[in-house]
């Protein structure tokens, strides 16, 4: 070859560059997780390693609930919510063009532009009234709320593996007398599974993580982690709170490295 | 077996309306190695298509064994396809590709194993059984893909270009090894492809297409040698074109004259093989014409000799060449050929498209 491709990393200080975001990046969280082997009290003040905190978070009930809502929330909103990506997914790659396409894959992402106060504040109208009329105040509307807006998240990814997907692929599974379900049983379903589960990972992650909506819809004395983690914040400031965040880091850390590992195998 | 009767497609509608295909009718035998040639847009993949089911026709009927399948769902159709790209299922094993449609048609496990293993037998693939299909190569690919099309014993096997994706000598080694599988399992073929020499070879007839319509059914000898019109004395072999105008059975051309009973009063295209063009003014009952030649060109077995005719149109022959001594002819030298009557055909134009 005659001319050297543009390689980015051959430019000078690409490294240094790199490193120094990395850095960035990573430092406050690195941080975080040092001081959650802190055996003081007070936030910020070195008196030695321990894992005290972690034991004292592990016996806290508060913390328990809060974790144990946020497992059932993040769950079933991204259960519920990958269905619907999936459906939308293959009714928006699998059909003939029709009217009104664009429009529905506007406002299937439409939740990514909303800011989300402002799908918080809309919300905790509806849901005041609705708990006002019912009596109702268990975990079905915080589901309800973070399968909304999981959609667009379990979408994505769902959808770009459809795109990818050889169309021949399914033609020729009826030309093999395959009925409609057994295809999509059998050929596309299977195809489909690594786009499924990193969609179902994002949602998990996402609904995991949300503090503004849970934080406006949730009834009193329902917790989720964040909002948990936040009246802690503003109440007491101990290392616990670390130890909590730190967990909450690792099990974040967990679910996108394991749909990482399950979508490349796949391939 | 299958007989097509007035199908047509069209694609689109209003002012953007497209007819893929003009109500073709014919009939393919049970047996037969039947070719659908033609240029890329003549029709011959749509319908290919339309006999798999893959997509319903806009009129016009499809009758296989007397019962008319056009409304048919390919799925229930007994006819199976080996795609252009293969389309094999990358997520299962080469054993598991083959027993697809047995399984889909739910048939016992004790059925499909040995139909799988005797299939896969049959294209030289049994030590491949567990390998993913992602893993092998084309010419393997390509013969899964036929075991996986032949095991639910189809009454018609369709095949859409499957060569096209293959190296020249892996082509000629399928070229042969298509046609044993097909007598081998006397099956009915309907194969689709633009290469002309492919089509020659292996087929039993071909279809030529071009704009929607069949052009010509023949078999390859008779297209060869008696070509329907002009499209199809083009598409199949080379050939050379001279215009004329006829009077009572005679044509003149290039200052030349020569009694063709076939030819119609008016202007008349004639058509002559490279290699029927005598470059000699001694043959019987021919056209003799008066040439230059322009260009010599060495092709190995033989030379093309391309020559200028007084009225300026162009003419092409070809000679063998013999082992000793070269040809005693050289550019830029002025003689009188031959063009004898047995060789040289009226030709229509085609059935251009409505």
């Amino acid at each position: 070859m005659s001319k050297r491709s543009f390689d980015v990393t051959r430019l000078p200080g690409t490294a240094v560059i790199a490193m120094t975001c990395f850095v960035i990046l990573y430092i406050p969280m690195a941080i975080l997780v040092g001081y959650s082997f802190n055996a003081g009290k007070v936030i910020g003040n070195w008196e030695g390693a321990s894992v005290k905190w972690y034991g004292a978070a592990l016996q806290n009930q508060a913390f328990l609930n809060a974790a144990l809502n946020s497992l059932i929330l993040a769950t079933t909103a991204s259960v519920i919510s990958t269905l619907f990506a999936t459906m939308a997914a293959l009714a928006t790659t699998r059909t003939e063009k029709f009217r009104g396409e664009g429009a529905i894959h506007i406002i299937l992402n439409q939740p990514l532009m909303v800011p989300e106060i402002v799908l918080a504040i809309a919300l905790v109208i509806i849901v005041g009234q609705i708990k006002q009329m019912t009596g109702y105040t268990g975990l079905g509307f915080l589901i309800a709320a973070h399968t909304t807006f999981c959609i667009p998240f379990a979408y994505l990814p769902i959808r770009a593996r459809l795109e990818g997907m050889d169309l021949s692929l399914e033609t020729a599974a009826a030309d093999l007398y395959a009925s409609r379900f057994y295809t999509f049983r059998r050929v596309t379903l299977p195809l489909l599974a690594p786009g499924i589960l990193s969609g179902f990972m994002l949602a998990f992650v996402v609904s995991l993580d949300d503090l503004i909506i849970s934080d406006f819809l949730k009834s009193p004395g329902q917790d989720t982690l964040p909002t948990y983690l936040m009246g802690e914040l503003k109440r007491n400031l101990t290392s616990e709170i670390y130890a909590i965040s730190s967990l909450l880091l690792l099990l974040s850390v967990l679910i996108v490295a394991g749909s990482w590992v399950a979508t490349r195998k796949k391939d | 077996m299958l007989d097509i009767r007035g199908l047509s497609k069209r694609f689109g509608y209003g002012k953007g309306e497209v007819t893929a295909l003009h109500e073709v009718s014919f009939s393919i035998a049970e047996g037969e190695f039947f070719t659908l040639l033609g240029p890329s847009g003549c029709g011959k993949t749509t319908l290919l298509r339309l006999i798999a089911g893959f997509i319903g026709p806009s009129g016009g009927s499809l009758v296989l064994d007397g019962k008319d399948i056009a409304a048919m769902p390919p799925n229930q159709r007994p006819v199976n396809t080996v795609f252009q790209s293969y389309a094999l299922f990358p997520h299962m094993t080469v054993g598991q590709n083959v027993a697809f449609a047995l399984e889909a048609q739910g048939r016992p496990k004790s059925e499909i194993d040995p139909a799988v293993e005797k299939m896969l037998t049959l294209v030289q693939l049994l030590h491949l059984k567990n390998r993913k299909s992602s893993e092998l190569s084309g010419g393997q690919q390509q013969r899964v893909a036929l075991a996986r099309a032949l095991v639910a014993k189809p009454r018609i096997l369709l095949l859409d270009e499957p060569l096209s994706a293959l190296d020249m000598k892996l082509r000629k080694d399928m070229q042969i090894e298509l046609k044993r599988l097909q007598r081998e399992t006397g099956l009915t073929f309907i194969f689709v492809t633009h290469d002309q020499e492919e089509a020659l070879t292996m087929s039993d007839r071909i279809a030529v297409m071009s704009g929607g319509r069949v052009q010509q059914i023949a078999t390859p000898r008779e297209l060869y040698d008696r070509p329907a019109n002009r499209f199809v004395a083009g598409f199949i072999g080379e050939s050379n074109f001279l215009s004329g105008k006829a009077t009572g059975g005679v044509v003149e051309v290039a200052g030349g004259r020569i009694a063709l009973p076939d030819a119609t009063d008016g202007a008349v295209t004639l058509m002559i093989r490279p290699e029927h063009v005598v470059l000699s003014a001694n043959a019987p009952d021919a056209l003799q014409l008066e040439a230059t030649i322009a260009q010599l060109v060495f092709f190995g077995t033989d030379t093309h000799v391309h020559l200028t005719l007084s009225d300026g149109e162009k003419l092409v022959a070809r000679v063998q060449n013999a082992l000793h001594g070269g040809l005693s002819l050289n550019e830029g030298d002025r003689i009188t050929i031959s063009l004898p009557d047995k060789a040289l055909r009226v030709v229509k134009d085609e059935e251009i498209a409505a």
